[in-house]
């Protein structure tokens, strides 16, 4: 019983710390771009704005609480999501190397961007930005819908191993309708915006965006915490998750369904942004212990922590030029993951 | 101007009589020993390549926009048998001449097609066009007998490419001239263009003026910097460009800096991936740029992609944006 409180103590510092560092950090990053505004400029706009008084100039104000913040809040939310995702499909399918994108997510949404974007196929009065994020959430539904469909099949229920072979399968056929598309039908810079897509990028971010990613990561984090139980009892194997008294197949339904249709939503606005939801709860896990509650609220609080400073050197650290988010979160990721394996044997 | 019509019909009569014949060695390729006068042969270096005109070239097949629309400007659109790979439309000042040419392909066409055309010359404006699945190595082709010209703003060795500038526009135009046996086409020509660029010098409609050049993207903008034809030619109608401090013809630009700069005018590059429309929607639409200046106003220039790009249109774009900034009528 000591243990199980020394775990849940240290879970609630960890996910404080984490919090006042996204916090404090967060102030840094809307200083941070191609026009300096000081730390103290930028709480000047956002006093004013949560109704504090002061005085602002314009431009000011657009850069910070009207360019600045929605991204900033963007990545926050987009790293939560992601995050979450990843713990709780590596739990749900015991497999390590799942991550938000392990139900053909990215591929179905990369299908329908990409379709907007080389052949430029309008949706019905949209802007070129708002159809392809339109098209790419379709498009994740729809590879997800395919997955589904193909695990299921035969009436053997969901069983992860299905699941992350379709979701390999379904994969690679998108990925081949993509090459084919861009290959043959891309001009001027297509296959560079194709690119810079699947690599991802919080950049162009506006309020109406950020609020539905806000929205997405809250209703994540509700509604995975309340299952939060249910996946420790999935952690010791799907036969003992069934003596516990846990409705594994209709908990797995929910989960995969739950967090592809949140991962799409977060991919529609911002692209593929790998590592995050891989590496994350591997990161936090060896901190928190492996009860749920506090996996899940320290992979949110570490996703958003990790996203938010990899898109602040996204968009600083080369003047005028973004680096892919997609590439720096690799950047990041792939060491620590290496090191993770390194140590496992011990563990 | 002479129609070779008679040719395509007599070389397919020619090679069918060859087919008859039988297997035999690699045939012989029939030597123009036409009117060629002391003009040939021609001799040059393009892009460390050693190009040897020997006679007049009758048949030339032009790859990329840009290639096409020299050869059409000079007037020799009587000489090309075979074209390809647009970047949006020919001008419409040549699109007449241009219906007479056939179209190998919607963009690059294979290597058998190519030599199909039988051209003795090809002219392409980007190196891509030699590469092995397209028109193939430039040595090899001259070895079949077959000479190649490629714009220098397109060398394989960005060291060898010319500064983007009008001077180096009317050096490709007169190697070109020269490569035909034309030389006068391009002096006409070069000579109307310089005197277009003088008066919209004169005339400085962008005086005074701070040009954002808006070429895509909308997440960043792909915005025109300081070393092509953007900057070539807001300096022609006397703007400033506000990314004049990026060191390429294009760069990414940033949303933050549009807004601190507060541009008077803006100039959208109209492609057909990118059309000036769709970005001036994005900018009316969206909450924070629809704030600027130039876009309450409307203060918008529209040019076509190809008319921003160094080649034989430049001149054309820097007059269409003058014209337009006249009728706006900015000017402080």
């Amino acid at each position: 019983m000591s243990v199980a409180r020394l775990a849940a103590g240290r879970a609630v510092v960890v996910v404080t710390l984490t919090a006042a560092a996204l916090v404090a950090s967060a102030a840094v990053a809307l200083s941070l771009g191609s026009v300096d505004v000081p730390v103290a400029r930028v709480l000047a706009v956002l006093l004013r704005r949560l109704g504090a008084g002061g005085e602002v100039t314009v431009l000011e104000d657009q850069l910070v609480w009207q360019l600045r913040l929605p991204r900033v809040m963007g990545a926050i939310a987009a790293g939560a999501v992601l995050a979450l995702c990843g713990a709780v499909l590596q739990s749900l399918t015991r497999n390590d190397l799942a991550d938000p994108f392990l139900l053909g997510v990215s591929s179905g949404a990369t299908v329908g961007a990409v379709t907007i974007m080389v052949l430029g196929i309008g949706v019905g009065g949209l802007v070129a930005s708002a159809a392809v994020s339109v098209a790419a959430f379709a498009g994740a539904l729809a590879a997800l819908a395919v997955v589904l469909v193909i695990a299921s099949a035969g009436g053997r229920g969901l069983s992860p191993h299905r699941t992350v072979l379709a979701g390999v399968a379904v994969a690679y056929l998108c990925s081949a309708y993509t090459s084919v598309v861009v290959i043959m039908h891309g001009e001027g810079d297509a296959a560079r915006r194709v690119l810079s897509w699947t690599l991802g990028s919080l950049a162009g971010l506006r309020w109406d965006s950020t609020l539905v990613l806000l929205g997405a990561a809250l209703v994540a984090l509700v509604w995975f915490f309340a299952y939060a139980e249910r996946l420790d009892a999935f952690t010791f194997g799907e036969v003992s998750a069934q003596s516990l008294g846990v409705p594994v197949t209709s908990t797995r339904w929910v989960l995969m369904v739950g967090t592809a249709v949140v991962t799409a939503t977060t991919v529609a606005y911002v692209g593929v942004i790998g590592f995050v939801g891989l590496v994350v709860p591997h990161l936090v896990r060896p901190l928190v212990g492996n009860r749920h509650r506090a996996v899940l609220l320290a992979s949110a609080a570490g996703g958003s922590l990790l996203l938010m400073w990899a898109d602040t050197a996204a968009r600083s650290l080369v003047d005028r030029q973004e680096v892919p988010v997609g590439a720096l979160t690799a950047l990041l990721g792939a060491p620590v993951l290496v090191w993770l394996m390194a140590r496992r044997p011990r563990a | 101007m002479i129609r070779r019509a008679a040719m395509p019909g007599l070389s397919l009569a020619a090679g069918a009589v060859l087919l008859l014949a039988g297997c035999a060695g690699a045939p012989e390729k029939e030597t123009a020993t036409a009117e060629s006068g002391d003009r040939f042969p021609v001799e040059l270096v393009n892009c460390d390549h050693e190009v040897v005109v020997a006679s007049t070239p009758e048949r030339v097949v032009t790859l990329n926009q840009g290639a096409t629309e020299v050869v059409l400007a000079l007037g020799l659109g009587d000489r090309l048998v075979g074209t390809a790979y647009l970047d949006d439309a020919i001008s419409d000042r040549w699109a007449q001449e241009y219906e007479q040419v056939p179209v190998l392909a919607a963009e690059y066409p294979t290597n058998e097609a190519l030599l199909e055309a039988e051209p003795d010359l090809v002219y392409a404006s980007y190196a891509s066009a030699f590469d092995k699945g397209v028109a193939g190595d430039r040595t090899v082709l001259a070895g079949s007998g077959i000479q190649s010209y490629l714009s220098p703003f397109g060398c394989p060795d960005k060291s060898q490419r010319p500064a983007p500038t009008f001077d180096a526009v009317w050096q490709e135009l007169d190697d070109v001239a020269e490569l035909l046996g034309e030389p006068g086409t391009s002096k006409a020509l070069v000579s109307e263009q310089k005197e277009t660029l003088e008066s919209i010098r004169d005339a400085a409609p962008g005086q005074g003026l701070t040009a954002l050049w808006y070429d895509s993207g909308d997440k960043t903008p792909l915005v025109g910097g300081g070393q092509s034809g953007p900057q070539l030619i807001l300096d022609a109608v006397g703007a400033e460009n506000m990314f004049d401090d990026i060191e390429r013809g294009w760069g990414e630009g940033s949303w933050e800096d549009v807004l601190a700069t507060d541009p008077d005018v803006i100039v959208l590059a109209d492609a057909s991936w990118s059309s000036a429309e769709e970005k001036r929607a994005y900018l009316e639409k969206d909450p924070v740029l629809s704030e600027l200046t130039a876009v309450k106003k409307g203060a918008f220039v529209t040019v076509a992609y190809s008319e921003a790009t160094p080649g034989v249109r430049m001149v054309d774009g820097a007059a269409s944006v003058a014209s337009q900034l006249a009728d706006l009528d900015l000017r402080p």
